[in-house]
């Protein structure tokens, strides 16, 4: 047994009043490293007196390990053995000693010994071999005297089984004692000190759920670049240069570096004149004259469209579903229901048979298999790069009605302008509504918590 | 985009019909794509979603977009239009400068409280939406009893001329009024470049105002003795002036105000204006049902393409529709089909799950991410969720390194978010200062994005994904980062050599840098305590960051 579980078994039975327990302590003086190593080679004073027994030397003639030697010195020159000078001489004083034990030695030669039967002489040499590094231990040893109270003796005199088993060791079940013996009954209300396991970020968690069912959904993940130019974050959007959206106040802008290169100049023109005068979508455009300079921008990306833009861009499959979830930025001030980074979790699915009736299809299938809502109600909106463009709200169970999500079909002027025949649609999930219901927090925040205490305690979702 | 004020009261009065909140919200206001803002009493917000539709922002707009939804007005809405014999000439020094204007009277108008708000609330929300904060489309409306035409739109040399802007009592230069005058600063950008000034001004020589910045004292004031308007748009293209204007003008017409139009002379040709000639565009009857997925007939089309305002002209293989003059927003038949889907009703739609042969997949590199994730905990760590948004003085000077070509917004919202993060250590360590008053150990990570600047790179930057793992605990030292790091490794069967690394965030003799086919995978080690002091941390930290796009690739 481990002194610690018989020190918990004692306790125990103190507490209980079964027994006393007296505590004394002893100090013990025992060999350390050194000790033993000079047991064996004997002291580095000693052998250094050896050397000088015939010679005078100089110290680099001196065969003792330098950081032994100055101690050797001192330590002889203490017991006036030696003489300094250019050279080491061993002195009368010496000479003698060559013939006699030091104390020191006798006193290693003793060991283990208790402090308190130590000789003056030996004392002596103790205090002195204390300075020395590892050549003696000192330990106290706390000696407790167990004994039994009248309850205890009581106890003994009842069928007691005393031979109780505090831990089940390796030892205890393959020499098979435990067969007739029990083990002692823990106290298993006692409170035991927290403990935290090493675990995953809750809304992390969360958005890995979602991303599971979109995949059992046949939807197939796509990623893009933080920093964006501006073409792919709104021009091969259309969304015209001088758009509200794209100004200095919506969107952020970098200082370093700041301008990035565009794709072919195939692409890079068809997406010009959608935007000056429609080019062959059948579109009027918006009628004002495309910059190239402003499309190369670069910033930090502001939605997750711009993912879908490039993948556009690099050519979808047909019939194809993509999904998202986009880091994204947006200048505001940060509060409990604002932040100025956070996810975003979108796609697009394109086929031959996509209209605004599938749209409305897939968008409550997500209502239902990812918010688990009952019912689903369809509102007009807008968006800039989808037309018709649509919102969803969905009654969630506990939630009530909560707008979860917007989709479109991508208009004419992006497909066509990109090579792409069929129709797009374009979805967006609110998720961080429900995030924050699953994560029970009032405050968006916690959504990238700063607060160890939190997630530590956090419930799993 | 634009939030609307308007009071139910005087929204009923346009349309006609009792208007309350209980009528108005769960449809009409769908049909405009509005949503309540605020109610206080009568007056509601309403924010118009619909960034290309300026017609829709002010009371007169809404009511008469939703007036189908109460009455049985159907189509376009017709106006009386009669000619005056006002000229309104062009000089041909404003063309490359501010060329277009487009002008109306509007002649025995009432004016009203609600008038008055309604007219400063359409010229500003045209204006700054529409307008491009002035510079596409700026509105001037004078009183018109005190000019006199002939009126002149002509540049003039900053310190030509000299007028009274509206709200001051002293005579100014053009150039003064650009940096004196509240508006004039607010808007002198849009004039400074150019070495003249437009200005409109009558045969009197009487100053009506300097568009696009501020009308004249003189004639720019509208009071409720006002009786006829004169209205101008300048801008820089013809029909961005023409919409602003038939904007302002039906708003007046519904309200009342007869409208006569004014000869704009450009010297080679002659335009009258306000224009109201509809709009055309023709919408193939396959498109439509390809769109929205519903056979509609024709009867069923005419009747909610007129509720929507539209006048069904022909239908052979497709419908020919007309749409008001001050409509802009329609650039594509998608445009007018979205229109029959809201007038039918979005909610009648029957949703249809179609069934794709599509396979679901989780992108390699973040089910790579992921497995890695998963792993982590296993050694006690909580997982954490940063910003990747951070600031020079996390990245650099607490890390206790020189400042790195970085990533650097030029807008920050404030100065903790100045820079987008090169490494995950720096976010794992400001997470730790934190929580200093929680208990230790404290072992943290993160798998996530950071950018690095590339000038080979399309965007001159990469996103690559990294780990970054921290234990903060009296016993946090070389070994356990070790341990951690040869884990992941030879678990992912990568053979790999450590070599001493010289990072001033570590101690020196207690950093290696992990390589693996001549690249740097990472590094880890013992922080320094300077940096620990930086972060007013009292525990050790070891910590180590992982590149795991190279990890990937190398993987792979």
């Amino acid at each position: 047994m481990q002194e610690v579980e018989v020190m918990r078994a004692l306790q125990w039975m103190e507490n209980k009043n079964i027994l006393k327990i007296k505590t004394d302590s002893k100090i013990i003086i025992n060999l350390g490293e050194f000790g033993k190593k000079y047991q064996k080679e004997k002291l580095p004073e000693r052998r250094l007196l050896e050397q000088l027994k015939d010679n005078k030397l100089i110290l680099s003639e001196i065969n003792i390990p330098k950081e032994e030697l100055n101690i050797a010195i001192g330590e002889l020159k203490k017991k006036a053995a030696i003489n300094l000078g250019k050279e080491v001489e061993i002195t009368e004083q010496g000479k003698k000693l060559l013939t006699k034990e030091f104390l020191e030695e006798k006193l290693l030669k003793t060991l283990p010994k208790e402090l308190k039967d130590l000789t003056d002489e030996e004392k002596l040499a103790y205090e002195n071999l204390k300075k020395r590094k590892d050549i003696i231990l000192t330990e106290e040893i706390k000696t407790r005297t167990i004994t039994l109270t009248e309850l205890g003796k009581k106890l003994t005199k009842e069928k007691l089984d005393l031979d109780l088993i505090e831990t089940l060791t390796p030892k205890i079940i393959q020499d098979k004692s435990w067969e007739n013996k029990s083990f002692r009954k823990y106290d298993i209300k006692t409170t035991v000190p927290r403990t935290y396991c090493g675990k995953r970020q809750p809304y992390m968690q969360f958005l890995n759920k979602i991303k599971f069912k979109l995949v059992q959904l046949g939807f197939k993940e796509i990623s893009g670049p933080l920093i964006e130019t501006e073409f792919f974050n709104f021009d091969v959007l259309f969304q015209p240069q001088d758009h509200p959206a794209r100004t200095w106040t919506d969107t952020y802008h970098l200082k370093n570096p700041t301008q990035g290169k565009l794709p072919d100049d195939l692409v890079v023109n068809r997406v010009k004149h959608a935007h000056e005068n429609g080019g062959r979508t059948g579109s009027t455009g918006w009628g004002y004259k495309w910059n190239i300079e402003i499309a190369k921008q670069l910033m930090p990306r502001a939605h997750g469209t711009a993912v879908s833009a490039r993948k556009m861009v690099q050519g979808i499959e047909v019939p194809s579903k993509y999904f998202t979830i986009a880091r994204v930025y947006r200048p505001d001030v940060i509060d409990a229901t604002h932040l100025i980074e956070f996810n975003q979790m979108e796609g697009i699915v394109t086929d031959p048979s996509i209209s605004f009736a599938t749209l409305l299809g897939m968008l409550k299938h997500f209502a239902i298999e990812i918010a688990g809502a009952e019912e689903v109600k369809f509102f007009p909106d807008y968006y800039p790069f989808t037309e018709p463009s649509v919102q969803m709200s969905a009654k969630h169970p506990q939630l009530g009605w909560i707008e979860l999500g917007g989709a479109g079909i991508f208009r004419p002027e992006i497909t066509q302008t990109l090579g792409i025949d069929t129709p797009v649609m374009a979805w967006g999930l609110g998720i961080d509504r429900l995030a924050m219901f699953k994560l029970g927090i009032k405050d968006i925040r916690y959504l990238f918590s700063q607060d160890l205490k939190w997630l530590r305690e956090a419930r799993m979702i | 985009m634009p939030t609307i004020d308007i009071s139910l009261k005087d929204l009923s009065k346009l349309v006609g019909k009792e208007i309350t909140l209980e009528n108005f919200e769960p449809e009409a206001l769908l049909w405009i794509k509005g949503e309540i803002d605020g109610i206080d009493g009568d007056n509601i917000k309403i924010d118009c979603k619909e960034s290309n539709r300026p017609d829709l922002w002010s009371t007169e707009g809404i009511a008469r977009a939703v007036s189908p939804f109460y009455t049985k007005e159907r189509g376009i809405r017709k106006y009386n239009v009669e000619d005056s014999d006002v000229y309104l000439h062009v000089d041909r020094s404003v063309d490359k400068i501010r060329p277009y204007i487009s002008a109306a009277i509007i002649e025995d108008i009432t004016i009203t409280d609600d008038l008055i708000k309604q007219l400063i609330q359409i010229q500003e929300k045209v204006t700054t939406t529409f307008g491009r904060k002035r510079k596409v489309a700026a509105i001037g409306i004078y009183d018109f009893d005190k000019m006199t035409p002939p009126i002149t739109y002509k540049a003039f040399k900053p310190t030509e001329l000299k007028f009274i802007p509206l709200g001051f009592t002293k005579e100014m230069t053009l150039k003064d009024i650009l940096i004196h005058h509240p508006k004039g600063q607010e808007f002198a950008h849009l004039l400074t470049d150019f070495d003249k000034y437009p200005i409109v001004i009558d045969n009197k020589d009487i100053v009506a105002s300097m568009p696009p910045v501020i009308n004249s004292e003189s004639t720019g004031k509208v009071t409720e003795k006002t009786k006829n308007l004169f209205i101008e748009v300048t801008g820089i293209n013809l029909d961005d002036t023409q919409v602003a204007l038939n904007i302002v003008v039906c708003a007046l017409a519904d309200r009342g105000g007869k409208i006569k139009t004014v000869l704009v002379d450009y010297g080679e040709k002659h335009l009258r204006t306000p224009d109201f000639t509809p709009k055309k565009i023709k919408v193939k009857f396959t498109e439509i049902e390809k769109i929205t997925g519903i056979k509609f007939s024709l009867k069923e089309l005419k009747d909610l393409l007129e509720k929507q305002q539209y006048e069904v002209k022909k239908a052979k293989d497709c419908l020919e529709v007309e749409y008001p003059s001050y409509r802009q927003d329609i650039m594509h038949p998608v445009d007018v089909i979205e229109d029959i889907l809201i007038s039918y009703g979005y909610n009648k739609v029957t949703p249809i799950l179609a069934n794709l042969a599509t396979t679901g997949e989780i992108s390699p590199i973040e089910e790579f991410c992921e497995d890695i994730r998963e792993l982590i905990p296993g050694f006690g760590a909580q997982e954490l969720l940063n910003f990747t948004l951070t600031n020079k003085e996390i990245l650099f000077r607490k890390m206790n390194l020189k400042e790195e070509n970085c990533i650097e917004i030029a807008n920050p919202v404030s100065n903790k978010w100045t820079n987008l993060r090169n490494a995950i250590i720096p976010s794992l360590m400001d997470f730790l200062e934190h929580n200093t008053s929680q208990e230790y150990p404290q072992q943290v990570y993160e798998v996530g994005d950071i950018v690095i600047i590339n000038d080979r790179s399309e965007t001159k930057t990469d996103t690559r994904k990294h780990l970054a793992w921290a234990l903060a605990d009296k016993e946090a030292n070389f070994t356990k980062a070790k341990q951690i790091i040869t884990y992941i490794l030879t678990g992912l069967n990568i053979d790999f050599q450590i070599e001493e690394e010289s990072n001033d965030s570590f101690i020196t003799g207690r950093c290696a840098r992990i390589i693996a086919n001549k690249k740097v995978l990472g590094y880890f080690g013992e922080i320094h305590p300077k940096v620990l002091q930086n972060f007013s941390i009292e525990f050790p930290i070891c910590a180590l960051e992982l590149d795991l796009t190279e990890l990937f690739t190398l993987k792979k």
